[in-house]
């Protein structure tokens, strides 16, 4: 559920900006921090839960406004330049303010602990998490699917210069979309924190793979980033049950097989 | 193209150069002995590097910074926990400035390439653990291993935990997938038969593993009497949340076999840590008169205690130093003579490197984690509860002739 | 264009008096390095995220064939520059099926399949630890072990390269290639089989990766896991950008400024990528060019100034 969660603030600022995002890692990791941040500060996880991810969205926001904003029209290659370097910029300041030592954030008491579910033990939080993230998800595809806004953002997706000629802002949708998909990473940080725990090197190992979930789902296709989402988060375990050294080269290998073969990914039409 | 001219690029350039000081040209006088501390600050272990560097500071401060009569210049580079970057700074620190001991890496895979170095380089290399190569079948004249060899670790966590825990014979084991993890797991289960042991899962998780749901469901299904978990740092602080949060701690014992203690324990919370048994190659409560000086020179100066990587560090360079009193002398092969057979006396206590096998006979900790209740202050985590020093037994012995200068 | 040679003949005669001989050879290397990637980026408009597939996979094949065969030198940069450009081919013929971002994820998404390839084929790789006691063997009776004459030997490379690409981008191909940065569809209308081309482009630029491949391994004396790791590939990308990707000389540049800077701030900062990142961003936002494009801006403000 957090690979679908991460896939699809990927896809969105991917698809609708068409910028390779190499800072959404940092923006992820940032949302852990904030969180724990803000919850041993005010000693409450569910308002430090609410309020870490719009954290995370304010940063998004300061982040296109000031720089990828200029970036449009440019090369790829610039894209790629500056996010990476935002990227650099913004885990070593993790570094700088909290310090290269990893810690630990526990859930909050009524989530800790495993739930006896009959045929196995799972964590209660990560049952939370898979419904947190399941609300959320469904919350982001309502807003695209049945709002006016979230279609002018589809819309922006399939085809830039007719929504503009439409007399729509296109600017302000970028910042918006933007901004949005840094909440997703956010809150997929915040809800991670207690099960990951804290460390200066949790973005660059959450952006692989939201890179391959986002490719097996589809650039800007945001239910097929979720499901691709589930989908490598069950193949990853299942390989890992069986084949312990191939899980990691396996999920690249399919990663590449459908870029080639399906480069609209799993469940894309285009 | 560029239009710049010749002369506006020569005058960039030697302001650069004025800068950068010109090292190349400047060498270590004759008389300095050039010590390097290869830390890293970026990187998997950039935690680790800052305070490894203490440890080897106050050990080299002990002596004012000289020995034999001579001013010591202590270097540092950061590896960046990578083989290429630290082999490269190592050889400029061995040509460029010259050094002639190198203390470090942190990182087991990296030291083994550093190790090559010392030996071409013909350099001293003085290295922590956590690989059975160094002291194994990788083994050379001028590397030496400081840490407990697996074996001895390994025999002194089983038999530890055992007597504490006389019906827990049922264990499910979490084993990085390295070469060092296959060498404890095999000991584990060598020393396990001994007290009838009997192993209901063994699995194997990639190095840099951060997803342990899995592992842990499996484990779960075993339903064993202990868990046991061969990993080092990330890992094993990954690992042993994970355990908690499937609510197998702290109903099931959780033994940490090769931990760095402090630093991994700190990252954990008291909740996560109830119950989890920790075999490590120094903790601070030590009850040695060098290791109870050493603590309380470490808490003044920096606040907290003293945790494994500042303390291998300080034990690493004082045993280089006693090295030097012995074969007062500072060449290397003087000094690479004096080490072998050497006895310390130090933090763990009693140290004998093995002149055959450059490895460190010397005891191993095991702790006992305490719950939030029983915790005095901030870091204290654990108690010692037994140490073991059984050395490696011959026949498993992989180094068979540690070879000439 | 006289200048720019002489400059960098210069820079090789004065390096190794600023600097130690081995980090002069990684800088040369490196750029041998940039130009190939250069050839993908800046020429043809193909942004390339998995060079070090190319890189690593010489480095790694050559080291192995002078560590356990006992190779000599010669056939070593000839094994690695096979291996660099039959990687590229796969890796290349694969590639050039798509555009835009998606070509991109698939660098990656190949380069990364290499990198976990080698980091569990530990038997042969030696996976994280990398492949120590790579020799330098002997060409021709010239004993490489001295940095002084190996940095010669990488430097009459590195020369040796530039006038090779020098010769490529202002050949018909190259100006083809640059066709096909321009404008993709038209070229093709035109009549160029624009993926063949591509791919060429792939081929030699993974021909120049394998030769520093090869290089790099010989100067460390291993070959490490991070040379085949997307940071790697990153890293030239970077420095080619900043350097200016528009320029044949970019990537030498590039090359200096990464290296340097990367050697002399570690001593200094250990936070120094924050430093590498700002970087970027500056380069980005006002620097498009690259240092090529401050020395030109500095150039014609001298002109202007000279002038009034």
């Amino acid at each position: 559920m957090l690979y679908a969660l991460m896939g699809l603030g990927l896809s969105l600022v991917t698809g609708i900006l068409n910028i390779p995002n190499f800072a959404h890692g940092a923006l992820f990791a940032i949302g852990a921090y904030l969180l724990a941040t803000v919850a041993v500060a005010i000693g409450n996880f569910w308002i430090a839960l609410v309020v870490a991810p719009v954290g995370v969205a304010l940063l998004g926001l300061a982040i296109e406004y000031f720089g990828v904003r200029r970036l449009y029209a440019a090369g790829h290659d610039y894209q790629l330049l500056f996010t990476f370097g935002l990227a650099l910029i913004l885990s070593e300041s993790i570094i700088l303010i909290w310090g290269p030592v990893g810690s630990s954030y526990l859930p909050p008491e009524i989530l800790r602990g495993g739930a006896d579910l009959g045929f196995t033990m799972y964590p209660k939080y990560r049952l939370f998490v898979m419904v947190a993230a399941g609300l959320l998800v469904l919350a982001t595809w309502l807003f695209l699917e049945k709002t006016r806004y979230g279609a002018i953002m589809r819309a922006g997706i399939e085809n830039k210069e007719m929504v503009s000629l439409l007399g729509i802002d296109i600017k302000m949708l970028f910042t918006v979309a933007f901004a949005l998909g840094a909440y997703l990473a956010g809150i997929a940080g915040a809800l991670t924190a207690p099960i990951r725990g804290l460390n200066p090197g949790m973005g660059p190992d959450m952006l692989g793979i939201a890179f391959v979930v986002v490719a097996l789902g589809g650039l800007g296709n945001l239910l097929g980033a979720i499901a691709a989402g589930l989908i490598i988060g069950v193949a990853q375990a299942l390989v890992a049950a069986y084949w312990t050294e191939a899980s990691t080269v396996v999920i690249y290998a399919v990663m590449a097989v459908i870029l080639l073969v399906r480069p609209q990914g799993l469940f894309g039409i285009r | 193209m560029s239009r710049v001219s010749r002369r506006d690029v020569l005058k960039i350039g030697a302001g650069a150069a004025a800068t950068l000081g010109f090292p190349s040209i400047i060498r270590a006088q004759s008389k300095e002995i050039v010590i390097l501390g290869l830390w890293d600050q970026t990187g998997a272990f950039a935690d680790v590097g800052p305070i490894n560097d203490r440890g080897m500071k106050m050990a080299l401060d002990e002596r004012n910074m000289q020995i034999l009569g001579r001013p010591i210049k202590y270097i540092t580079r950061d590896g960046a926990t990578q083989a290429g970057t630290s082999t490269r700074r190592t050889e400029e620190a061995v040509d460029g400035d010259g050094a002639k001991f190198v203390v470090g890496p942190w990182s087991s895979g990296v030291a083994l390439a550093v190790s090559e170095v010392a030996k071409r380089k013909k350099v001293l290399h003085l290295f922590s653990g956590g690989t059975e190569d160094i002291s194994g079948a990788r083994c050379h004249r001028y590397s030496f291993q400081w840490a407990a060899s697996p074996y001895t670790a390994a025999k002194t966590v089983v038999d530890s935990f055992m007597k504490a825990n006389p019906k827990a014979k049922r264990w499910h084991l979490l084993v990085a997938d390295y070469a060092f993890g296959w060498s404890v797991e095999k000991y584990i289960k060598e020393v396990g038969k001994t007290h009838g042991l009997e192993f209901v899962g063994a699995d194997r998780h990639p190095l840099g593993e951060r997803e342990f749901s899995n592992y842990v469901q499996k484990a779960a299904a075993n339903k064993p009497d202990a868990v046991a978990m061969i990993n080092f740092g990330g890992d094993a602080v990954a690992g042993a949340r994970e355990i908690f949060n499937f609510g197998l701690t702290p109903k099931v014992p959780l033994i940490m076999t090769w931990s760095s203690g402090v630093e991994e324990l700190v990252q954990l919370s008291p909740e996560i840590r109830q119950n989890i048994w920790v075999g490590s190659n120094f903790y601070y409560t030590a009850d040695t008169p060098v290791a109870k000086a050493f603590v309380k020179s470490y808490q003044s100066k920096f606040g907290n205690p003293p945790g494994y990587a500042p303390s291998a560090a300080y034990s690493m360079t004082r045993l280089l130093l006693a090295g030097f009193d012995k074969a007062k002398s500072a060449e290397v092969q003087d000094v690479v003579k004096a080490l072998e057979g050497i006895e310390v006396n130090d933090i763990v206590g009693r140290m004998r490197m093995d002149a055959a096998t450059h490895q460190n006979i010397r005891p191993y900790f095991f702790m006992r984690c305490k719950p939030k209740a029983a915790m005095k202050h901030e870091t204290d985590f654990a108690d010692i509860i037994a140490t073991g020093d059984a050395p490696l037994p011959k026949e498993y012995a992989a180094c068979k002739d540690i070879g000439s200068f | 264009m006289k200048k720019p040679i002489v400059l960098i003949l210069i820079s090789i005669f004065l390096l190794p008096l600023i600097v130690r001989p081995a980090i002069a050879s990684e800088i040369w290397l490196f750029a041998i390095f940039g130009l190939g990637a250069n050839l993908l980026l800046g020429y043809t408009g193909l942004l390339s995220f998995g060079q070090a597939t190319f890189f690593g996979s010489a480095a790694y094949v050559a080291g192995w064939l002078m560590k356990i065969q006992g190779v000599n030198a010669f056939l070593a940069l000839v094994a690695g520059i096979g291996v660099g450009a039959g990687s590229a081919t796969v890796v290349g013929y694969l590639c050039v099926q798509r555009s835009g971002l998606y070509f991109i994820m698939l660098t990656f998404a190949l380069n990364q399949l290499f990198y976990f390839t080698a980091y569990q084929w530990t038997s042969v790789t030696g996976g994280e630890d990398g492949m120590p006691g790579v020799p330098r063997p002997v060409l021709a009776g010239i004993d490489f072990k001295d940095p002084l004459i190996y940095y010669a030997f990488v430097s009459l490379l590195f020369l040796v390269s530039l006038y090779l690409m020098k010769r490529i981008v202002e050949s018909p191909l190259g100006k083809i290639l640059q066709a096909i940065r321009e404008n993709e569809v038209r070229a093709e209308a035109v009549g160029y089989n624009v993926p063949r081309f591509k791919l060429l482009a792939f081929v030699i630029g993974g021909a120049f990766s394998g030769l520093a491949g090869v290089l790099y391994a010989m100067l460390f004396g291993i070959v490490p896991l991070e040379a085949i790791s997307f940071v790697f590939s990153g890293n030239v990308v970077f420095a080619t950008l900043i350097g200016g990707s528009g320029s044949l000389y970019g990537p030498v540049i590039g090359s200096f400024v990464f290296i340097w800077l990367s050697e002399s701030m570690s001593t200094v900062w250990a936070r120094w990528p924050l430093l590498l990142g700002v970087a970027f961003v500056i380069v980005v936002l006002f620097f498009r060019g690259g240092v090529v494009e401050v020395f030109s801006r500095l150039k014609k403000w001298q002109f202007s100034r000279q002038k009034s």
